[in-house]
C-alpha cells in the first residue's frame, strides 16, 4: 500500500513535469493500456542463438520493448539513448527488468550489427536485440500495431508489461528517461504488493 | 499564408536566385571545409567532438551528433514516420516568410515549411545552440541543443549558406544527362542486350515526355515549376588499363555533364569507376557488375547486390555450419576474374577458424587440362569451392567427383542454367544470390513483356532485367523529387524510395537506408534436383549472412 501510495505521489510530480516538458518541446506523449497477442514467431538474438519471442516475453520479469533499425539515423538513436539512460537510471534494479529491442530491418541487422549497436549504447545483458527473418519481424511488428508499410515510416514507441499474463502499457512518442521510469515504477505499483512487482 | 500579388512574386523569383547564389559566392571564403566537416562528421574545428544536449538532458557527441544524420547530406531534411526534418540548405533558412518556394526560385522538396519569419545569422546560431526557432518557438524535441562556439558557428553558417540547391550539372530546364559507364573488360553480349534496354528505354520516356502537353512555367502553383524533361544518354566506353580510367572518366563528365549514371556494365574490376564517382559526387545508380567496390560506408554508388562477394559470405557460412568437420577448403578459380575477389573474401572470412584455405589459381584463359590437374589431389575429407564460369563447369565432364562437399558460384556459373555435368550435381551446392526461379517469375516477366513488346532481343536475361529495374527506379525517384535536381538528394530519394518498390526483378525485396549502398541483402544454397536440366530447389530459407 505504501509503495502504491508513494508510486502516486511521484507519478503526479512527475506528471506534473511532464506536462511542462510538453508544452515546452511540443511533443505529444500518449499513452494506452492495451492487450496484444504475442505471436508464436522465431528471432535470432544478437548472440546468435534462435529464440521463441512468447518466451522471451514472458520469462517473468517485467518487459520493455521497442522496434528499432541500427541504420535509421533520426529517431532510433534517440529512443535509444532513452533506454539506455533508463537503464542506468534503473542502477542495481536493472537486471530485474528485461529491454528488449526488435529490429524492423532484419536483412540488414545481423545479430553482429545489432551486437555492434548494443555496445553504442552501452546495453547490460538484460537488454537484448532480436532480428530474425522478414517474416518474423513482420509478425511481431504487424502483433504490436508498430507497423507502417516500411522501416522509414515508423514512428516511436515503447511497450511495457509487469508480468506476463497483463496487459501493456503503449508509449508513443518521445518519452524522456525520467517519464520512462516513472512510467516504469507506476505499472509495478498496479500490480499490488512490492513483492509481486519485484519478482 | 498572405500572397504576393503575382508580379510581384515573378520578380522575386527571378532576383532572389541570384542574390542567394551571390550570398553563396560571398560565403565561399569563410573556409567551407570547417563547416563541413562539423555538419558531416561532428567533428569542430579543433577536431574535438562536437557536444550537443536533448532537452531532457540526454547528451551526445560526435558523428552521432552530426547534422547530416537527420537533415541529410544534401541539406533538404527528410522524414521519418510523422516527423518532418526540415531542409537547412541557406536559401530555404533564410527565405523570406509567405512566399512560395516557386515565387522564390527555390525548388520544392515536401519538407519544406515557409511558414517562419526568414532566420539571421543570430537566430540561426540561437536555434543550433539553444533548440528555438527564428521566431523563438522551440524546435522539435529532435533537435539537439550544440555547444558550439562564435568562430565554428560562423564557419557551419557558411556552409549552410552555401549549400546550393540550384539545378546541378547535368539537369537543364529542358534536358536530364545521364551517363551510363562501360569498362573495356565487359562481356560484349552483355554491353548489347543492356545498351538495347537503356537505348529503347529513354526513347520511350522521351516519346511520353513529347505526347504530355509540358504545364508551362508557373501555370500553376500546385505543380511548382514542374516540366517534364528529355533523357539524354551518355554512353562513357573506357579503354586501355583500368588506371587511366578515372582520367577519362572526369574527360567524358567535363565534355558532358550528367546529372548521375544509370545502370552501367563492368568487368573484373569495377574500382576505378566506384573511386570516380566518390571523387565527382556523382551518383552511380544499379551498375551489373558481379563484385561491387567501395562498402556501405560510401555515398555515391548504390548496386542491387554483392554479387559473388555475397556468394562468397554464403559459401563462407556454410564452410562455418558443416555438420562434419571441414580441415580443409580447395578454391579454384582463374587468374583475373571477379572469382579471384570472392575467393579473397572467402578466405578472409574463414580466417582464424582452422581451415586451411588452398587456392588453385588457373590461368586467365588456361586449358581444361588445368583444371583437370588443379583438382587431382583433393581428397574426400576436403571442401571444394569452384568460382568458374560455365565454360569449365562444362568441362568438368572429364574430371571424377573425388569429394561430396562442393560448393559453386550460381552468378559465375549462370544461375539454374549452369551447366553443370550430372556427375557433379549431387555433391555441389551453388550459391545463389537472387530469387528463386519459381518466385520471381512474375517480376522478371514484366520485364521480358517490355522488351518483347519493343523487339529488344535477351541476350543476357538477368543484365537486361537489371537495367530496365534500375531506369525504372531512377525514374520513379526522380518523379518525387519534383525540381530538385540535387545529386545528393537523388541518393537520399533512391534510400526512401526503394522500400515501396513491388516490382523488384531478381531480387525479393530491395531496400536501403542511410550507411547501406546494397539494395538485396542474402541468397540460397540451391542443388541441381535432376542430372540434366535446369530444375534447382533451395537447401533452406533465404539466408542474410
Amino acid at each position: 500500500m505504501t509503495a502504491r501510495i508513494h508510486g502516486t505521489v511521484i507519478a503526479a510530480l512527475v506528471c506534473a513535469g511532464a506536462v511542462l516538458v510538453t508544452a515546452v518541446a511540443a511533443v505529444p506523449v500518449a499513452r494506452s493500456t492495451v492487450t496484444y497477442e504475442t505471436p508464436a514467431v522465431t528471432l535470432i538474438r544478437e548472440d546468435g542463438k534462435r529464440v521463441s519471442l512468447p518466451r522471451e516475453l514472458d520469462d517473468g520479469r517485467p518487459v520493455l520493448l521497442n522496434f528499432i533499425f541500427t541504420t535509421c539515423s533520426s529517431i532510433c538513436p534517440l529512443t535509444s539513448r532513452t533506454l539506455e539512460e533508463f537503464q542506468h537510471k534503473l542502477g542495481s534494479e536493472a537486471a530485474r527488468v528485461h529491454l528488449m529491442s526488435i529490429s524492423i530491418d532484419p536483412e540488414q541487422d545481423t545479430p553482429a550489427r545489432l551486437s555492434e549497436y548494443a555496445r553504442k549504447f552501452h546495453a547490460g545483458p538484460e537488454w537484448q536485440y532480436y532480428t530474425g527473418t522478414v517474416a518474423a519481424s513482420l509478425a511481431a511488428q504487424r502483433a504490436f500495431d508498430v507497423y507502417r508499410g516500411e522501416k522509414m515510416s515508423h514512428t516511436p514507441v515503447t511497450l511495457m508489461r509487469a508480468a506476463p499474463g497483463e496487459p501493456w502499457l503503449r508509449i508513443e512518442g518521445f518519452v524522456t528517461p525520467d517519464e520512462l521510469l516513472d512510467d516504469y515504477r507506476n505499472l509495478l505499483a498496479s500490480l499490488g504488493s512490492p513483492a509481486r512487482a519485484g519478482r | 499564408m498572405p500572397n504576393e500579388p503575382r508580379g510581384a512574386g515573378r520578380a522575386a523569383a527571378l532576383a532572389l536566385p541570384l542574390l542567394m547564389w551571390a550570398c553563396a559566392l560571398g560565403a565561399a571564403h569563410a573556409s567551407p571545409a570547417a563547416g563541413e566537416t562539423l555538419y558531416r562528421r561532428g567533428l569542430l574545428p579543433s577536431g574535438e567532438p562536437v557536444r550537443a544536449v536533448r532537452e531532457a538532458g540526454a547528451s551526445m557527441q560526435g558523428t552521432d551528433a552530426a547534422c547530416v544524420n537527420c537533415h541529410r547530406r544534401s541539406g533538404l531534411g527528410s522524414s521519418e514516420g510523422r516527423i518532418t526534418i526540415p531542409p537547412i540548405s541557406g536559401q530555404y533558412l533564410f527565405a523570406p516568410q509567405g512566399k512560395r518556394l516557386e515565387e522564390l526560385g527555390i525548388p520544392f522538396v515536401d519538407t519544406a515549411r515557409l511558414n517562419h519569419e526568414p532566420y539571421t545569422d543570430a537566430t540561426l546560431a540561437r536555434a543550433i545552440r539553444e533548440g528555438s526557432g527564428a521566431s523563438g518557438r522551440p524546435l522539435n524535441y529532435l533537435m539537439p541543443r550544440y555547444q558550439i562556439d562564435d568562430a565554428a558557428m560562423a564557419e557551419l553558417i557558411a556552409y549552410l549558406k552555401g549549400m546550393t540547391v540550384g539545378p546541378a550539372p547535368g539537369a537543364s530546364a529542358s534536358v536530364l544527362h545521364f551517363a551510363t559507364i562501360i569498362t573495356p573488360d565487359a562481356d560484349p553480349v552483355k554491353r548489347r542486350g543492356m545498351l538495347d534496354v537503356m537505348n529503347k528505354y529513354f526513347t520511350d520516356k522521351n516519346g511520353a515526355v513529347a505526347r504530355t502537353k509540358a504545364p508551362t512555367l508557373y501555370s500553376s502553383h500546385t505543380m511548382m515549376f514542374r516540366v517534364e524533361r528529355r533523357w539524354q544518354l551518355h554512353v562513357w566506353e573506357l579503354t586501355g588499363a583500368p588506371a587511366t580510367w578515372g582520367a577519362q572518366l572526369r574527360q567524358h563528365l567535363a565534355a558532358e555533364p550528367v546529372f548521375a549514371a544509370i545502370s552501367g556494365l563492368g568487368g573484373s574490376n569495377w574500382e576505378p569507376v566506384h573511386r570516380f564517382c566518390e571523387q565527382q559526387s556523382l551518383p552511380c545508380l544499379f551498375p551489373n557488375v558481379e563484385a561491387p567496390a567501395g562498402n556501405d560506408d560510401d555515398f555515391y554508388s548504390v548496386y542491387f547486390s554483392r554479387g559473388v562477394l555475397l556468394e562468397a559470405q554464403l559459401i563462407a557460412r556454410q564452410l562455418a555450419e558443416a555438420g562434419e568437420p571441414i580441415r580443409r577448403v580447395v578454391q579454384v578459380f582463374r587468374a583475373g576474374d571477379v572469382g579471384e575477389k570472392a575467393a579473397r573474401d572467402l578466405q578472409a572470412l574463414r580466417g582464424g577458424s582452422g581451415q586451411q584455405i588452398v587456392n588453385r589459381v588457373l590461368k586467365a584463359h588456361g586449358s581444361v587440362q588445368e583444371l583437370g590437374a588443379a583438382l587431382r589431389e583433393v581428397g574426400s575429407a576436403d571442401a571444394l569451392v569452384l568460382w568458374l564460369r560455365p565454360e569449365d563447369l562444362v568441362s568438368l565432364e572429364r574430371v571424377p567427383v573425388r569429394t561430396s562437399r562442393v560448393w559453386i558460384s550460381g552468378g559465375m556459373g549462370g544461375l539454374e542454367r549452369a551447366p553443370l555435368p550430372a556427375s557433379w550435381r549431387a555433391a555441389t551446392r551453388m550459391a545463389y544470390p537472387v530469387d528463386l526461379p519459381g518466385q520471381r517469375v512474375v517480376r522478371v516477366d514484366y520485364a521480358l513483356s517490355w522488351f518483347r513488346i519493343r523487339k529488344i532481343p535477351l541476350v543476357a536475361q538477368q543484365v537486361q532485367v537489371d537495367t530496365y529495374l534500375a531506369c525504372g527506379l531512377v525514374s520513379e525517384t526522380l518523379s518525387h523529387m519534383v525540381d530538385a535536381f540535387v545529386r545528393d538528394y537523388l541518393i537520399e530519394r533512391v534510400e526512401m524510395a526503394l522500400d515501396h518498390r513491388v516490382l523488384t526483378g531478381y531480387y525479393p525485396r530491395l531496400t536501403l537506408a542511410p550507411g547501406q549502398r546494397f539494395a538485396s541483402k542474402g541468397g540460397y544454397m540451391v542443388r541441381f534436383t535432376e542430372p540434366q536440366g535446369s530444375k534447382v530447389a533451395a537447401l533452406g530459407d533465404w539466408i542474410t549472412p
